[in-house]
């Protein structure tokens, strides 16, 4: 049997929806447990990649995931988006490097908040995923 | 040409308005309100019936109905539906009103049935279909412009900057930060430095409940723009959490002057502009 998991499905569109998102990771961390710490880096790195959705693709989707198992609480979340995609990922994840005047921190920041991190983009479709892990 | 519809409306007008008003008066007292219905929601009802039997009777069953968006009873309607929703009074009310009013005349013109009804019943179904839409757009416009409003004066009330101490400038920051209140919040707290000849401003952060990229951009941009103005900047309430996360983010605040909680950054403020706070027994003696 396939193991179904906890998710919420956030359509990211306006500014209001970055705090909704915010939200619904924070209140999953506390639900298994997370200490306060652990809440604020992933609703900021939530925070970080619903906005480049906003800023850069208009709108996109947020996904967050309880996908814990036995050993390990694990959250999953996934932004996907239809916008014109990144088109060099190893300079967008370079510190300092912003291509709308920003502090150029998002991308790598967020990175370095979170315990997995993957980005697929081509034109038209860029996918983040992340991942929040804690053995139990 | 007089159809089954125009006879009826004609020849029992008052009667049809009165069994309306009625029943206007069942829906407005549905919810334990006991109240009557306020005399100036009556006199709408009335011309809005009077517009709809104008309206009917200038008519006929073939015509493409279409409502005129300007003309009196679209106005009349715009009107009633914007005293019920300022009083706020739920939107299945006004609409359950204008259904009702389809519905006595429908059953009316069916009772009496002498001729065929049928081309008529249409007919007021198109047009109370029209009705209907017209009330929902114009109930909906009226509360996204409360909506608006209210948005507008809670972002008016959620960015005051305080006068502490003389020189002394406090400004507690709660909730969301975007770029708009940013810039809102950078206008007020440089037009505050400039009136009060500040030489301290305490940013109090204690309030806003996450920090990411591009708040602290908004941030630091508010910071370097009060010290154009001669201010010095202490930052407060930064939680431990949050200073965890913006390391780990790759921000720095490097030169601004940071205080755990506002206490410390108030009695930093004071040490700054040369004061302190002393017991009133130790200056007595």
């Amino acid at each position: 049997m396939p193991e179904s998991f906890a998710g919420t499905k956030i359509p990211v569109m306006s500014a209001a929806d970055i705090v909704t998102a915010r939200r619904v990771a924070r209140d999953l961390c506390e639900r298994l447990g997370l200490g306060k710490a652990d809440q604020t880096r992933l609703a900021t790195a939530v925070s970080e990649l619903a906005r480049n959705v906003i800023q850069y693709a208009c709108e996109g989707v947020c996904l967050i995931e309880d996908r814990s198992d036995s050993h390990t609480r694990r959250i999953r979340v996934q932004v996907e988006d239809r916008g014109p995609g990144i088109p060099d990922i190893p300079l967008a994840m370079t510190d300092g490097y912003s291509t709308s005047g920003g502090l150029g921190a998002g991308l790598p920041g967020t990175r370095r908040l979170v315990d997995e991190f993957q980005i697929e983009s081509e034109p038209g479709h860029t996918r983040i995923t992340i991942i929040l892990r804690k053995p139990l | 040409m007089a159809t089954p519809l125009i006879k009826l409306l004609h020849e029992h007008r008052e009667e049809l308005l009165d069994a309306w008003l009625h029943h206007a008066q069942s829906i407005w007292s549905g919810n334990g309100n006991y109240e009557s219905l306020p005399q100036e929601s009556r006199l709408r009802l009335r011309s809005i019936f009077d517009d709809i039997a104008t309206l009917i009777a200038q008519t006929t069953p073939d015509d493409d109905f279409e409502l005129n968006p300007e003309g009196a009873l679209a106005n009349h309607l715009h009107q009633f539906v914007t005293e019920q929703a300022r009083i706020g009074s739920g939107a299945n009310k006004t609409i359950g009103l204008m259904l009702s009013l389809k519905h006595l005349l429908s059953t009316r013109l069916f009772d009496r049935s002498e001729a065929d009804a049928v081309a008529d019943l249409m007919w007021l179904e198109r047009i109370f279909d029209s009705l209907t839409q017209l009330t929902f757009t114009a109930f909906v416009d009226v509360r996204e412009h409360l909506i608006t409003q209210q948005s507008l004066s809670l972002l008016e009330l959620s960015t005051p900057v305080l006068r502490l101490w003389s020189r002394i400038l406090l400004l507690p920051l709660v909730g969301v930060i975007d770029t708009i209140r940013a810039r809102q919040i950078t206008e007020r707290l440089l037009e505050a430095i400039a009136r009060h000849e500040a030489r301290v401003t305490i940013l109090d952060l204690t309030g806003v409940p996450v920090i990411d990229t591009s708040v602290a951009q908004h941030l630091m941009k508010t910071i370097d723009a009060a010290r154009l103005l001669g201010t010095q900047v202490v930052m407060t309430g930064i939680s431990p959490e949050g200073a965890q996360t913006l390391t780990k983010l790759g921000i720095r605040f490097g030169d601004v002057l940071c205080r755990a909680t506002l206490r410390a950054g108030i009695a930093e403020a004071l040490l700054l502009t040369g004061q302190r706070i002393s017991p009133v027994e130790e200056r007595r003696s």
